[in-house]
């Protein structure tokens, strides 16, 4: 398990070389940079003064070296369109409010989507699933936008129960939680439903059945653990990627967070934060698929991490 | 584990924040990016945080009808020879730290603008044209030889290397920078809350960089014109957005907010008496690549010029979000020549003649081209793509001619326009400073365009610097005219927008000017607003 374990860190520390290389390379081979597109062009001699204060002036090679050196020791440098902090204390102030929303929005979102799809998959082709699988349907198809919209529109317009944007007090985060909450309840209400009744047909059910068990011991203890494989996949990748901020909530929201910089590093030409963004999130996916081979291993003993059975 | 524990660490944390409630006298308005780097527009314009133009008091300004109005300068006289110019300062202007404001904090900002590499330095080349100030950029002179001198606390001097009639309109967007603050700080100054100080209306009072959202109040310390009626001003970019906007005003929680197109209709339902107007001073026009084919052919262009009927455009297209254009200058724009605009027809005829003479009759033999035009927020983001299908439309309809469409980011679409990645662009273009020469100093001599057309290029020169203002309008007519029988570019439309402003608001600046538009302009806009 500890060999295993060392392995794939090395096979992540390839990952993290191999795309911190290809990452730069794309953001430098992108157009224009991060002092063109004004309404008037610049003058060369401008240009040359304003790129040489953030080292643009140097070969290429060398400014991937440099950064890099910093990125070892944990300087993601400064961000172009934050001079005055650093990467990593705009990160601090940028992902607390993402990665409350985003965290909670997964975190109620998916059991409530494993009980719709339990509930699904226990009363299949009945009201009860059709139900189930018509909310998981719609949550997975309406864009998040429209979602947010309706939401503001309902509860804050209309009924004036919640503000409609904006961050601060605690009543400002539960429309967002709600918009983030629709795609892992859709998504876990989906996987659930046909995890379980891929279970539910397996010849051990009936076998337990047959030896008396109760239901609810067979579906909690025996159907939901053997259903739970491919809950797991999708837990941590999810986690990380409704965490980092989605652009469109955040924007309907109001929530100063951090999916917008996902963007704006790139349209800004702001190399330190669009390398530190990428690379940190590419780290995050690692782990979480480590994690995840490491909890196959513990839900399920005939799956054995270094793959013999 | 690791997010999880991150995650708790933030609820603790958030649990523990609230919004401060509202001051009397508080107004919330869209701001526009939601970046920002300096709050010091002498830094950088186009990277400048919200609210820069807002604390620090420019020499001059405009009203809500375009008056030039003294802020600091409270007086200024040119020289005989019309190279210099003379700006005295008004007593008893200081910092929000007590210190006096003077001369030397003006003179200041532009030497750092000039040695240090400013996004904006076009600007105090072609329109300021102050003495040396190109050499000084480019490191051939010293920035002690540029054409500014602090001549004493309250006089300061600039020299130009032609006559400049207009200066005192350019240095509308001359905003001071605080030298002793700079000489402590250096640059960053403007980047930490703590250390910024300020010169006009308003103090800084929060500052949020995720999103470049601010809270400005009422300076104790400003003595000048226009102070701030106004307890507290909420300037948030996140309202920017109409789709954002429209929701959270309907909800109260900001006080203004922008439409787009689809909004209209239902504002014009709903709030008919909130809907203000303005006549925003821009244009949108087709460019091209002057050398390339084929739109080196002057007839192909005068085929495309006279095949827009730019009167269905916007009323059908645009719902009426923009007007026609016939100019370079809008209806109302100083230099505004109505003759000039007039010649900007409709003539589908005309148009397929042009075709033929250039040998493309019906558009027979004219290659496939593709027109670019630029992703871009507020009013254009309403404009440009449904104009830019009507275009499509039109030319294939009058001129045969296959046109596609690409949208792209501004970065991109300014690296194709600067390195003719294209021959065929859709160009906006917004007013700095209310004088005509801002709008040919566009194609002036390779500006923004790489167009050098001998003729027009002097007729420009000369109108610059002609102290005697109708023979300048003259001048810029016959410049424009020079572009209109080169076909050099296709005026298409002037933007309007449209805002819906709550009616808790007052002031001179809630309410329509003359022509019965609500500009939203400079230092005036935010000082003339009141909340009941």
């Amino acid at each position: 398990m500890i060999l295993y374990i060392l392995k794939r860190l090395g096979s992540i520390a390839v990952t993290f070389f191999v795309v911190s290389v290809a990452v730069f390379l794309m953001m430098h081979a992108i157009p224009g940079g991060p002092f063109d597109g004004n309404d008037m062009p610049l003058s060369e001699a401008v240009r040359a003064k304003l790129m040489a204060r953030l080292g643009l002036d140097q070969p290429l090679y060398v400014q991937y070296l440099n950064y890099m050196w910093g990125v070892l020791q944990l300087d993601f440098g400064v961000p172009y369109q934050s001079p005055g902090e650093t990467v990593l204390q705009l990160l601090a102030n940028a992902w607390p409010p993402s990665l409350l929303l985003g965290g909670l929005g997964v975190l109620i979102g998916a059991p409530l989507g494993i009980l719709l799809g339990m509930a699904a998959a226990l009363r299949r082709n009945t009201w009860i699933d059709y139900i189930a699988s018509g909310i998981a349907t719609l949550g997975l198809t309406i864009p998040v936008f429209v979602i947010s919209m309706l939401l503001i529109l309902v509860f804050a317009v209309w009924l004036n129960w919640l503000p409609a944007s904006g961050w601060g007090k605690p009543e400002r985060w539960i429309l967002p939680i709600i918009a983030y909450a629709a795609i892992p309840l859709a998504t876990y209400a989906r996987y659930t439903r046909s995890a379980m009744l891929d279970t539910l047909n397996r010849p051990f059910v009936t076998a337990l059945r047959a030896k008396g068990l109760s239901e609810r011991r067979i579906i909690f203890q025996h159907v939901l653990r053997n259903s739970a494989i491919p809950m797991v996949t999708v837990f941590l990748p999810m986690f990380i990627g409704t965490a980092t901020g989605s652009i469109f909530v955040e924007a309907m929201f109001r929530v100063p967070g951090l999916g917008s910089f996902f963007v704006s590093s790139i349209e800004n030409r702001d190399y330190p934060l669009e390398m530190a963004l990428v690379l940190i999130v590419t780290l995050m996916f690692c782990i979480a698929y480590l994690l995840s081979d490491i909890a196959y291993a513990l839900l399920n003993p005939r799956i054995r991490v270094e793959g013999r059975q | 584990m690791n997010a999880l524990l991150k995650f708790a660490g933030a609820l603790v944390a958030m649990a523990g924040l609230s919004a401060p409630a509202l001051a009397q006298g508080s107004i919330v308005s869209p701001g526009q990016s939601s970046t920002g780097t300096y709050m010091d527009y002498m830094k950088t314009v186009y990277a400048r945080a919200t609210g820069s133009e807002s604390l620090q008091v420019p020499l001059t300004s405009f009203d809500k009808d375009f008056t030039l109005t003294g802020l600091a300068a409270e007086s200024w006289t040119q020289s005989a020879d019309g190279l210099t110019w003379t700006f005295k300062l008004r007593d008893g202007l200081v910092w929000s730290d007590g210190q006096p404001l003077t001369s030397t904090d003006y003179v200041f900002a532009l030497q750092r603008a000039a040695t240090s590499g400013y996004d904006f330095a076009w600007y105090w080349d072609f329109a300021g044209g102050i003495k040396n100030w190109k050499e000084v950029t480019e490191g051939k002179a010293d920035v002690s030889t540029l054409g500014l001198k602090a001549v004493d606390d309250k006089t300061i001097e600039v020299t130009t290397n032609a006559p400049k009639p207009y200066l005192p309109s350019v240095v509308s967007l001359w905003y001071p920078v605080p030298k002793h603050q700079w000489d402590k700080y250096g640059d960053d100054w403007a980047t930490n809350i703590d250390t910024v100080i300020t010169s006009g209306p308003f103090i800084l009072k929060s500052w949020v960089k995720t999103n470049n959202a601010v809270v400005l109040a009422k300076s104790p310390t400003y003595t000048g014109p226009w102070p701030a009626q106004l307890d507290e001003l909420t300037i948030d970019p996140s309202f920017g957005d109409p789709a954002v906007g429209m929701t959270a005003y309907m909800a109260g929680d900001v006080d203004m907010t922008g439409l787009n197109a689809g909004q209209i209709p239902v504002a014009e339902q709903r709030f008919a008496d909130q809907i203000r107007k303005n006549a925003v001073f821009a244009v949108s026009y087709i460019s091209f690549d002057l050398n390339s084919p084929p739109f080196d052919n002057v007839d192909v262009r005068k085929a495309m010029y006279y095949a827009v009927d730019r009167n269905e455009l916007t009323s059908t297209v645009l719902k009426n979000i923009a007007v026609p254009a016939g100019s370079i200058l809008t209806p109302g724009y100083p230099g505004y020549n109505p003759e000039i605009a007039a010649q900007a027809v409709y003539d589908p005829a005309k148009a397929k003649e042009f075709m033929a003479k250039a040998g493309y009759p019906d558009g027979k033999g004219f290659p496939d081209v593709e027109i670019w035009y630029r992703e871009e927020g507020g009013y254009n983001s309403a404009i440009l793509p449904p104009m830019s299908q009507y275009l499509q439309a039109k030319f294939k309809e009058v001129l045969g001619i296959n046109m596609s469409i690409k949208s792209m980011p501004t970065k991109d679409w300014m690296d194709g326009l600067l390195n003719k990645k294209n021959n065929l662009f859709i160009a906006p273009y917004e007013y700095d400073y209310l004088d005509p020469s801002n709008f040919f100093g566009i194609f002036y001599n390779g500006g923004r365009h790489d167009y050098h057309i001998d003729a027009y290029d002097k007729l420009v020169e000369q109108a610059d610097s002609n102290p005697v203002w109708e023979e300048r309008v003259k001048l810029y007519s016959q410049a424009e005219q020079v572009l209109i029988d080169n076909a050099a570019i296709v005026p298409l439309v002037h933007p309007i927008t449209m805002m819906l402003f709550s009616d808790k608001l007052g002031g001179d600046a809630a309410s329509p000017n003359k022509q019965g538009f609500t500009p939203q302009v400079g230092a005036y806009f935010n000082t003339h607003l009141t909340k009941q």
